[in-house]
């Protein structure tokens, strides 16, 4: 007769490139107050539920994979997150946009407005807590801000101002409204686009979708 | 729902001692010891001390300090007095007292000079660790070699002086004495101070010239070369009797643990895009309907407005389902 082991899994946490960034700020915003779990690099089409060797098996190709290390950007880690849904759901939520890229010349503008489809019992709805808009470099944007959220906590990060080089910004709103960039510089000598990432996250469904920014120079 | 609120009672906070070797390549006792083979401006000053022949890393610099200047050349011989020696007297004097007018005492007796061992910055990472200190020193006449340690395992509350703590060097091992006593006579004082905040050790000539011999020359504008003949009485003890230089660090490490707990009922199904059939939302297996299988690979931890702000991985995935629960610590080291 073996032991069980009753242990906790120790896991050692590294910070992000956001997280040192508040740390570094000292104004009390680096205070960790709730948590998610991911499965980023999961692939469950290995999970097979037609194993021949029977359900203990039907996980098998998955659950001995090793992992490969966290990364510091924010943007590119916690992904998928899990989900807390009602026993026999049959349909995840998803995030439904217009347009499924933005392209923007210098100065433009434009208004993204996401609906969330499956969730609380409805085909498409808004959700009540918003969204979680994080641009991955938002020297790309003149304006970047979010609007349908009202609560201290979103109103503080919302005007939050953020500076440096090649940084992610995150707002929260229902909303959000950009504008491209009028700055020459960021274009260098030969390139006319710039490219970032605009990653969509509803906060109460968790659902997640990853558009393409692409802001044009103007000649 | 996807994020899920930490309650106080989940933090925790440690603070634990971590101590190791100082010396390079884990090395737990110097027993070999070289200097540079080539000359340096800074000679005069203080020469650094290697463990092999390559001379790769500095493990410890030797200094020698005099308050009249003696045992090296004046800098301008129309100042007399002021020399490489007295330089390093005030220095050391400065940054260990923070006094100009303080002679450096051991054990109650006033000394005029010294040798200083200082560590390298690279050998430990924030202070050394009393107890640990044992060194043996020979010289030709005396009691030949000697054993030296700090008192910390002798003392019941710490001495602190303007550089932090500081403890006698006495004859003994290990932070005691080898008899129980002092460890040191009071005609000469104490062997020394050991300064582990500041990673320095002083030693005292006079009680190491009375148990060894080995006497510093403090001759008036003359090039003594008093720090070679330390460097000799540390390495030549090994040919001997000696034990060599045995010094650890210590280093307080603070860490925060975040107990993580997913109940039985919770985070069963995934944004996973391949947990989904099609851009309808289907789960992709109808058994997942009412029996989903998720895989937890990463725990994000986060802020009130959904920054993430620092994320651990697992080793590999972990099951859960509506007939599990979840506990993880994640331990985050500042």
């Amino acid at each position: 007769m073996g032991f069980l082991n009753n242990t906790a899994v120790t896991l050692d946490a590294i910070l992000t490139r956001k997280g040192r960034e508040l740390l570094a700020r000292g104004d009390g915003s680096f205070r960790i107050t709730q948590f998610a779990l991911a499965d980023d690099e999961i692939d469950y089409t290995l999970y097979n539920p037609n194993h021949p060797s029977g359900s203990g098996f039907y996980g098998e190709a998955i659950e001995s994979m090793p992992l490969m290390e966290a990364f510091p950007d924010e943007t590119q880690i916690m992904k998928y997150k899990l989900v807390t849904l009602p026993r026999g759901t049959a349909r995840m939520p998803v995030l439904s946009l217009a347009d499924n890229q933005i392209t923007l010349t210098q100065g433009a503008s434009t208004v993204v407005s996401p609906q969330t489809l499956n969730y609380l019992s409805s085909a498409t709805t808004f959700e009540p807590s918003g969204y979680t808009f994080t641009i991955s470099d938002v020297r790309l944007l003149n304006s970047y801000v979010a609007a349908g959220v009202d609560t201290p906590e979103v109103q503080a990060l919302n005007s939050t101002s953020t500076l440096g080089t090649q940084v992610s910004k995150t707002v929260v709103g229902t909303t959000l409204s950009l504008t491209a960039t009028t700055i020459n510089t960021l274009f260098g000598a030969v390139n006319t686009t710039l490219t970032a990432t605009l990653q969509i996250v509803g906060r109460d469904s968790g659902a997640r979708l990853s558009i393409p920014v692409t802001i044009k120079k103007k000649n | 729902m996807s994020y899920k609120r930490l309650d106080p009672e989940d933090f925790l906070v440690s603070i634990d001692s971590i101590t190791s070797t100082v010396w390079s390549g884990n090395t737990p006792t110097l027993t070999t010891f070289f200097t540079s083979s080539t000359a340096s401006s800074n000679d005069e000053y203080y020469k650094n001390v290697y463990q092999d022949s390559s001379r790769t890393d500095v493990e410890f610099a030797i200094s020698y300090g005099d308050k009249l200047g003696s045992g090296s050349v004046n800098f301008n011989d129309l100042v007399p007095y002021i020399t490489p020696t007295r330089t390093v007297y005030g220095q050391f004097r400065n940054l260990i007292y923070g006094d100009e007018n303080t002679e450096f005492n051991f054990g109650g007796t006033d000394s005029e000079t010294f040798w200083a061992l200082t560590v390298d910055r690279a050998r430990y990472k924030e202070k050394l660790l009393p107890g640990t200190f044992n060194i043996s020193i020979s010289g030709s006449s005396g009691d030949g070699t000697i054993y030296l340690t700090d008192n910390s395992g002798m003392v019941s509350t710490d001495t602190y002086l303007d550089c932090g703590r500081v403890y006698q060097i006495i004859s003994g091992s290990n932070g005691t004495s080898h008899d129980g006593g002092t460890g040191y006579s009071t005609t000469q004082g104490s062997f020394g101070l050991f300064l582990p905040d500041i990673s320095t050790l002083i030693l005292n000539p006079a009680a190491i010239a009375y148990h060894t011999g080995v006497t510093p020359n403090r001759t008036s504008n003359s090039a003594g070369d008093n720090i070679s003949l330390m460097f000799e009485a540390i390495s030549g003890s090994i040919a001997g009797l000696g034990t060599g230089f045995k010094l650890n660090s210590e280093e307080t490490l603070t860490s925060d643990y975040v107990f993580v707990r997913a109940r039985n009922s919770e985070l069963n199904y995934s944004e996973n895009p391949s947990f989904i059939s099609g851009s309808t939302g289907d789960v992709l297996y109808d058994s997942f309907i009412n029996s989903p299988q998720s895989y937890v690979t990463t725990v994000g931890l986060y802020n009130d407005t959904n920054e993430l702000l620092a994320v651990a991985k697992l080793s590999k995935p972990l099951v859960k389902d509506f007939t599990k629960e979840t506990l993880l610590r994640v331990k985050l080291d500042f």
